[in-house]
C-alpha cells in the first residue's frame, strides 16, 4: 500500500502526463478512450465492487450524461464545459430516483431490473422522445472544447481534459475509502444484516452508491461526447453495461484491477489490430478463467487501510 | 426520566404454523446481567431478533426506556442504545479487526454522506477521533496485535471478542449477547465472564442467552427460562436451579444432548 502511494501512483501520473506527446494521433485517441473508460469502470466499481450491488445498467447513466452534454451544446448552444454540472447532477439524481425503490432487491432481481432500465433508456433515445435525442442516428456536430473563449480543438487538449477527470475521480475514490460513507458500502456488501444490526441504514448508502456512480460516469462521457463530437444510442446499449460489469469483476474491485480490466478490453485489441474482432473472444475467456481461478478478480480489493498508530509490530496475517 | 428498562409484554412470534415465541413477558432492569436460558430451539434467538428489529413480533409490545420499539428497523434500535452480537458470528470477514470495530462507530460519527466525496477539516478530525475510539476498544478487548488482521483468518474465540468489541464501540446502554460462550474453551470462557463484569461496571446493562449452565448460574442476576417459546420459570439463579419444571425441561434435554 505504501509503495503504491509513494512510488507507483506518482510514476503513473508522470507517465500519463508525458505519454500523449510521444504518441501519434491514432494512439492518442486510444489513450483518451482508456482514460474515459477507466473513469466509467471506476464508477461501476463503486456500485458493484464496493457496495456489491449487481447493477447491469451503468450505460444508462453515462449515456444520460453524454446526451445531456450533447443536447445542451447542440440544441441550446451551451459551451461543453458549461454542461458538466448538469451532466453530473442529472444522472446522479436519476440514479437516486431509480435506485430508491429497487435497492432492497436481491442480487439477481436487481440485475434484471437494471437491464430493464437500460433497455427502456435506449428505446427512448431511438424513438427520439421529445424530439431532442436525434433518434437512431443520435446527435452530430458538437462543439469542441473551449476555455475562456479560446477553442481547444487539438486532441491533446481532450487528452488532458480526460486525464484531469481521471485524477479527480481517483481523488474522490480515495476520499471515499477514508470516510464513514465508503466504509458503510463495504460493510453492507460483506454482511447486510450485520451492518444494519450495528446501526447502518443500508438503504441510504446503497442509493448513495448509485447516485455517486451515476454522477461520475456522467462526467466521464462529457469527454467522450467531445472526443467524437457526437452521441448515438448504440454506444449505450445494455451490452456496454455488461462490459463494464465484467471489467470490475475480472479486474477485481481495486483501482489497478479495474484499470487493468479497461486496458485489456480497450487497449490490447488496438495493439493487435488484426485480432480486434477477437476482443470479445479474448475477454470472454479472460472472464471465464478469472472467475474460476481468481473469483475475487485478478487484483482484488485490499482492506486493512487503518491508521498506522493502530498497528502493532508483527500483526499481519496471523 | 426514562430508566434503562426493557419490558417485553405478551410477545408472540410465529413462523407459519410454528409459534417460536409464545406470549412471552419479562423485564430487564437497569444495570442487570439478565439471562435467557432454554433448550435448543426454545425460541431464545427469536426473542432477541424481535427485540433488535430483525423480526417484528405479531403480537405484544417491546418497550425500551418508555418507548415502543416493536416495528422499528435494526438501525433505529441501535440508535436508541441497544446493540447485539450473533450466535453464529457475523463479522465483516474480509475486513480487518480495526475496520470491523470501526463499523460500531458509524452512528456515533458526525460525518455526512458528502464527506465521502469531499472531506472537510471537520470530517477529517471526526475520522481521527473515531479511530481513537477504536483503539480504546482494541485495548479493552486485548485485540491490539490483531488490528490489521482480516477477521475470517482468526480463531473462533478471538472472533467472538471482535464481535463484542464492535458492539461496545457503539457505546450501548443495553448489550445483547447471543450465546457468547459457544465454541469457547474453559480459559476463554473465564476471560469472557471477566469481560462481561467489566462491561457492567461501565454502566451497561447486559442481556444474554447462554447454553453453558455453569456460566449462567455464576454470572446472571436474574433469569427467564423458556421452552417451546413459553416462559416456564423466572427468578434468581438459585431459585431457577431449584425449580422442578426447569430441571425436567432444560436439564433433561441437556443430558440427551450430551449422549
Ligand atoms: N426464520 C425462521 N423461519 C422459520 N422458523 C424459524 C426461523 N427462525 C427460527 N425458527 C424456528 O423457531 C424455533 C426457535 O428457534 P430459535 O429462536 O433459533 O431457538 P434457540 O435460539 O432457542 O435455539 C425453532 O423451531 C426454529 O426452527
Ligand atoms: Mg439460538
Amino acid at each position: 500500500m505504501n509503495n503504491y502511494q509513494r512510488i507507483v501512483f506518482p510514476l503513473f501520473v508522470v507517465v500519463m502526463a508525458v505519454l500523449p506527446t510521444l504518441l501519434n494521433p491514432r494512439w492518442q485517441a486510444v489513450a483518451i478512450t482508456f482514460l474515459i473508460f477507466s473513469v466509467v469502470a471506476l464508477s461501476q466499481d463503486i456500485v458493484l465492487g464496493k457496495a456489491g450491488m449487481f447493477n447491469m445498467g451503468q450505460a444508462l447513466f453515462f449515456g444520460m450524461g453524454a446526451y445531456i452534454t450533447a443536447i445542451l451544446n447542440y440544441k441550446f448552444g451551451w459551451p461543453i464545459l458549461a454542461t458538466i454540472p448538469l451532466a453530473i447532477l442529472l444522472p446522479a439524481l436519476f440514479g437516486i430516483i431509480l435506485a430508491g425503490p429497487i435497492v432492497h432487491l436481491r442480487g439477481d432481481y436487481l440485475l434484471v431490473v437494471t437491464i430493464g432500465f437500460n433497455i427502456v433508456f435506449v428505446q427512448v433515445l431511438q424513438n427520439n422522445l421529445g424530439g431532442v435525442t436525434g433518434g437512431p442516428n443520435g446527435i452530430f456536430g458538437l462543439d469542441s472544447l473551449s476555455l475562456f473563449g479560446a477553442k481547444l480543438t487539438s486532441q491533446l487538449a481532450v487528452y488532458y481534459f480526460a486525464f484531469a477527470v481521471l485524477l479527480l475521480t481517483l481523488w474522490v475514490m480515495r476520499n471515499l475509502e477514508k470516510s464513514k460513507a465508503g466504509r458503510a458500502l463495504h460493510y453492507l456488501r460483506e454482511d447486510q444484516l450485520a451492518a444494519e444490526s450495528i446501526g447502518i441504514n443500508t438503504r441510504i448508502y446503497k442509493v448513495f452508491a448509485f447516485g455517486l456512480g451515476a454522477g461520475i460516469s456522467g462526467l466521464a462521457v462529457t469527454v467522450y461526447a467531445t472526443q467524437y463530437a457526437a452521441v448515438s444510442p448504440e454506444a449505450f446499449e445494455f451490452i456496454v453495461s455488461v462490459l463494464f460489469f465484467s471489467i470490475v469483476l475480472v479486474g477485481g474491485s481495486s483501482i489497478p484491477g479495474v484499470m487493468l480490466g479497461v486496458f485489456v478490453m480497450f487497449v490490447v485489441p488496438e495493439i493487435f489490430r488484426e485480432f480486434a474482432t477477437w476482443r470479445y473472444f479474448v475477454f470472454g475467456f479472460a472472464m471465464i478463467l478469472a472467475m474460476i481461478l481468481r473469483p475475487r478478480g485478478i487484483w482484488p480489493a485490499t482492506f486493512g487501510k487503518i491508521p498506522k498508530y493502530l498497528i502493532k509490530g508483527g500483526s499481519h496475517g496471523a | 426520566m426514562a430508566r434503562n428498562e426493557l419490558i417485553l409484554k405478551n410477545v408472540t412470534k410465529r413462523f407459519g404454523g410454528l409459534t417460536a415465541v409464545d406470549d412471552l413477558s419479562f423485564k430487564v432492569e437497569d444495570g442487570q446481567i439478565y439471562g435467557i436460558i432454554g433448550p435448543n430451539g426454545a425460541g431464545k434467538t427469536t426473542v432477541f431478533n424481535c427485540i433488535t428489529g430483525i423480526y417484528k413480533s405479531e403480537e405484544g409490545s417491546v418497550n425500551w426506556r418508555g418507548e415502543e420499539i416493536r416495528g422499528m428497523t435494526p438501525y433505529q434500535i441501535v440508535d436508541r442504545g441497544i446493540v447485539r452480537t450473533f450466535q453464529t458470528i457475523r463479522l465483516f470477514g474480509q475486513m480487518s479487526v480495526a475496520e470491523n470495530i470501526m463499523s460500531g462507530r458509524h452512528i456515533k460519527s458526525a460525518q455526512k454522506w458528502w464527506h465521502g466525496i469531499v472531506p472537510t477539516p471537520g470530517s477529517l478530525r471526526d475520522e481521527k477521533e473515531n479511530w481513537l475510539k477504536v483503539q480504546e476498544q482494541l485495548e479493552f478487548f486485548n485485540l491490539g496485535e490483531f488490528a490489521a488482521t482480516p477477521t475470517n483468518s482468526l480463531p473462533y474465540g478471538i472472533q467472538r471478542r471482535v464481535e463484542m468489541a464492535r458492539a461496545m464501540a457503539v457505546e450501548p446502554t443495553l448489550l445483547i449477547l447471543d450465546e457468547p460462550a459457544a465454541g469457547l474453551n474453559d480459559k476463554e470462557t473465564l476471560g469472557l465472564v471477566e469481560t462481561i463484569y467489566k462491561i457492567r461496571e461501565k454502566g451497561v446493562t447486559v442481556l444474554l442467552i447462554e447454553h453453558d449452565m455453569d456460566m449462567v448460574m455464576e454470572i446472571t442476576d436474574y433469569l427467564t427460562v423458556i421452552n417451546f417459546g413459553k416462559k416456564i420459570a423466572e427468578g434468581t439463579p438459585a431459585e431457577v436451579q431449584a425449580n422442578p419444571a426447569v430441571i425436567e425441561a432444560y436439564l433433561g434435554s441437556e443430558d440427551e444432548d450430551d449422549e
